[in-house]
């Protein structure tokens, strides 16, 4: 039991010792998370209570909607957990620094087990655990749950918790006992986005918007029965379902069974896990060692074509740039990023290739200009989004090899300066290609497609500016994972400056915009006052982007330039 | 080949190189000694203009290393004690890439690789990964990056971490090397012996000051210890009798 307390305690200091440093700029990093999170928890809370609200209005579906919804939450959930504790178990006891040192004290295993099974399910649960409060209190206050619903309720959490974490622990043996641990990280991550976007697609081709159209009502008697099938009653989260229904539905079943079921199964797999760790963790431990090389896919081709297409560049920024695209299509952190950009785009394109626009009461001209204009906003959030992924951390990707830029003649300015091109461009084509598509499958104006075409190509200057230039000002060198440098606060400060400034030209634009369909509509032409006010919100814009694209720029320059390594 | 005038570097209210002054001559090897957070690895980034000092100048090969760091740093080749490097780049290719960052990337570069790749027994890993090398490796591999511009002056922080016996060897011959043809090594350690055997002068750093420099002889006269290792003269300067004796016991 010492053993437990003093692995576990040295944990909690370094959180401890973590938190009381960084003074008032980390202090208000913490407001601005905590702030978001309690944000989200709010929405959360506010959409489960109302969606609850209406499903215990309608009579006889109503019930059981709320108690499908509860089976696919802690479904949910469960499959979040058993991922998040997967992921957590092989950094906690496979790829730790604090491994090499530990595993070779004279501790015992048990212990050691324990105290690795405590910090992987306290790890990889608080989150799920967090945000699945407001969804709890949402059902317990829309049905009047007594308290004996909450005390059910955390009865059953625990031992949920300890199988997903019992069960990612013993996964995490089996399959570096298979595979090489380091590996392993990116092909979990990579198969799970995947599937994530395999199904969101799947869901997305389904259309289903149909089931709003009254010609596919049949559907509903089918929806009823599908909602009658059980769920399959050997998972875990419908025993957790069967342990609380009836505090909330009164449906009287026998939840004493169910939650004896959960403990006994969560605590079965605590035990099962500590005979599996003692038996193959040292083996599983060392090979994990072993496994540290990486082979090289390489196509030789490939790379005699990337060196061609930049060869009349001159040699520093030649080098800088093929550098950046070796490493960015050999780490395999970025696939899955690239997946689920991909994947936006593709579910952008087909939205509004489906758009039934002849439906509308409005007339279609207009209308089809008034969603091209919106298209363009949101074409332009889109392209902020991916730039929040690869362009602003594409400073912050040096790493720790930052040292070797910084001790060579080469001017700040220049490595800036490239990275900015090949953002741009790598930002400008998915740009235009979205604007042009989307405004083509509409059958927008020319004049609009035209407007839309120049003001992305105008708005991705300053986007990528802004990505770069914050991504200089607060740079992470130090991450292990390049996901983690955009959901950082710079991440965080990049996206509202660059949805605001996205947001202000959409704006800026809007009335000039107006008021030439407007003429157009009624055939009266536009008037000389019209004109100058055209001419000076699109002055604006122009000067706003000006400004995006300046500004950002500079201010990382001078701050990268003071950065000491 | 360096000046150091007056530099000082501040940390807040902590001093960590307390106005110091130098003069390293072209040809010579410069070692530069010192315990634990005396201020040696903060010197030598300064010198390979990573930080930049709070204040005093750092001069190299004539140039302000404030006023032209592009001009100071293309004599430069530096090599930091942790070869932290772009692990999905291969060895070949981070050299291509080092000498692109040097402008140097067409006559006879591929030959001086080739070269490079040999003479720090790297040919046979040139198309490997750099994350599949062992720190020993990468070490060399720094080493090697930081000739292929052949600079005037190498700056280098311990360079024997990391190196097997073999490897250490190496090093010292090269660095004996490049200084017999003209080239300048400025270099911070931590090993007395390697000090004593191959360099040409001394400085001894403690606490951010510069405590004593100059030749081996010159340190004993200075210190008054004459005929003593450079071990006795280093821990008689820096005040650490009390850990010579502690050493010593342990030796026995």
């Amino acid at each position: 039991m010492d053993e437990i307390k003093t692995l576990l305690s040295a944990k909690i200091r370094s959180y401890k010792n973590a938190s009381q440093r960084g003074g008032k700029r980390k202090l208000l990093r913490a407001i601005i998370f905590f702030s978001m999170a309690l944000l989200f928890w709010l929405g959360t809370f506010f959409v489960f209570f109302k969606v609850l609200s209406y499903f215990s209005s309608i009579e006889v579906i109503g019930t059981l909607l709320s108690s499908k919804l509860l089976s696919m939450v802690f479904l949910t959930f469960f499959s979040l957990l058993i991922f998040s504790n997967v992921i957590t178990a092989l950094s906690t006891v496979f790829l730790s620094d604090d491994l090499q040192l530990l595993n070779a004290l004279p501790l015992s295993r048990p212990q050691f087990y324990a105290a690795r099974f405590i910090e992987t399910t306290v790890n990889s649960s608080w989150t799920v655990l967090f945000f699945s409060f407001p969804v709890f209190l949402a059902y317990g206050m829309v049905y009047s749950a007594s308290l004996s619903y909450y005390l059910t309720l955390a009865g059953v959490i625990i031992p949920f918790l300890l199988i997903a974490a019992g069960a990612g622990i013993m996964l995490i043996l089996l399959l570096v006992s298979i595979f090489p641990a380091r590996r392993l990280k990116d092909i979990i991550l990579l198969v799970s986005i995947v599937l994530v976007v395999g199904v969101f697609l799947f869901i997305r081709f389904l259309q289903p918007e149909r089931l709003v159209d009254p010609e596919s009502f049949y559907l509903v008697m089918d929806y009823i029965s599908n909602l009658k099938a059980p769920t399959s009653p050997i998972i875990p989260s419908q025993w957790a379902v069967n342990a609380i229904a009836p505090f909330l539905f009164d449906t009287g079943e026998d939840w004493w069974l169910f939650i004896l079921v959960l403990w006994s199964t969560g605590l079965a797999f605590v035990v099962m896990g500590e005979w599996l760790f003692e038996r193959i963790y040292y083996d599983a431990w060392s090979k994990a060692q072993e496994a540290k090389t990486a082979r090289l896919t390489r196509s030789k081709l490939m790379n005699r074509l990337i060196e061609l297409l930049f060869k009349p560049l001159p040699s520093q920024i030649r080098v800088v740039i093929l550098k950046d695209l070796r490493i960015f299509l050999r780490d395999t952190n970025q696939w899955p990023q690239l997946f689920l950009i991909g994947a936006l785009i593709i579910i952008y394109i087909y939205n509004f290739s489906v758009l039934p626009l002849e439906r509308s009461p409005m007339p279609t001209f207009y209308l089809q200009n008034l969603i091209s204009f919106i298209n363009l906003g949101l074409a332009a959030f889109v392209i902020a989004a991916v730039a929040v992924r690869f362009t602003f951390p594409s400073i912050s990707l040096e790493g720790r090899a930052f040292w070797i830029l910084k001790s060579s003649p080469l001017k700040l300015r220049t490595l800036v300066w490239s990275k900015f091109w090949v953002n741009f461009f790598f930002l400008l084509i998915p740009a235009e290609l979205l604007i042009i598509t989307t405004d083509l499958l509409m059958n927008a104006t020319p004049f609009m497609i035209w407007l839309s075409a120049i003001t992305i190509a105008g708005m991705t200057f300053g986007i990528t500016s802004l990505g770069i230039g914050f991504g200089a000002c607060f740079p992470r060198f130090n991450v292990e994972n390049v996901s983690q440098i955009s959901t950082g606060f710079g991440g965080m400060l990049y996206m509202i400056v660059a949805i605001s400034f996205v947001g202000l030209v959409v704006i800026l634009e809007a009335r000039p915009v107006y008021l030439f369909f407007i003429s157009k509509t009624r055939g009266f032409p536009l008037t000389g006052v019209e004109h100058l006010e055209i001419m000076g919100l699109f002055t604006i814009a122009f000067l706003l982007n000006i400004l995006a694209f300046i500004v950002p720029m500079r201010l990382g320059l001078k701050k990268l330039a003071t950065i000491e390594m | 080949m360096i000046t150091l005038n007056t530099v000082s570097k501040r940390y807040g209210d902590f001093i960590a190189v307390d106005a110091i002054g130098l003069e390293v001559k072209p040809g010579e090897i410069f070692g530069f000694l010192g315990p634990n957070g005396a201020g040696k690895t903060t010197t030598i980034k300064m010198l390979a203009g990573l930080i930049q000092p709070t204040s005093g100048t750092v001069t190299i090969d004539g140039w302000d290393l404030a006023q032209h760091p592009i001009r100071a740093k293309r004599v430069v080749g530096f090599i930091p004690d942790r070869p932290f490097l772009y692990e999905k780049l291969t060895a070949l290719e981070f050299l291509r890439f080092i000498a692109g960052l040097y402008n140097c990337s067409s006559n006879g570069v591929e030959q001086r690789i080739t070269y490079l790749f040999r003479l720090f027994d790297l040919t046979e890993w040139q198309n490997e990964l750099i994350e599949s090398f062992s720190h020993g490796m990468k070490q060399r591999l720094v080493m090697a990056s930081a000739f292929i511009h052949q600079p005037k002056l190498i700056i280098v922080d311990e360079p024997m971490v990391g190196l097997d016996p073999r490897g250490a060897r190496l090093v010292k011959e090269v660095f004996r090397g490049f200084c017999a043809q003209g080239g300048t090594v400025f270099m911070s350690t931590h090993t007395l012996e390697i000090a004593e055997e191959v360099c040409d002068r001394i400085a001894i750093i403690q606490r951010g000051k510069i405590i004593a420099a100059g030749t081996i002889k010159e340190l004993r006269e200075k210190s008054g210890s004459e005929g003593s290792t450079l071990d006795s003269i280093f821990f008689k300067l820096i005040g650490g009798e009390e850990v010579q004796k502690v050493v010593e016991a342990l030796r026995l």
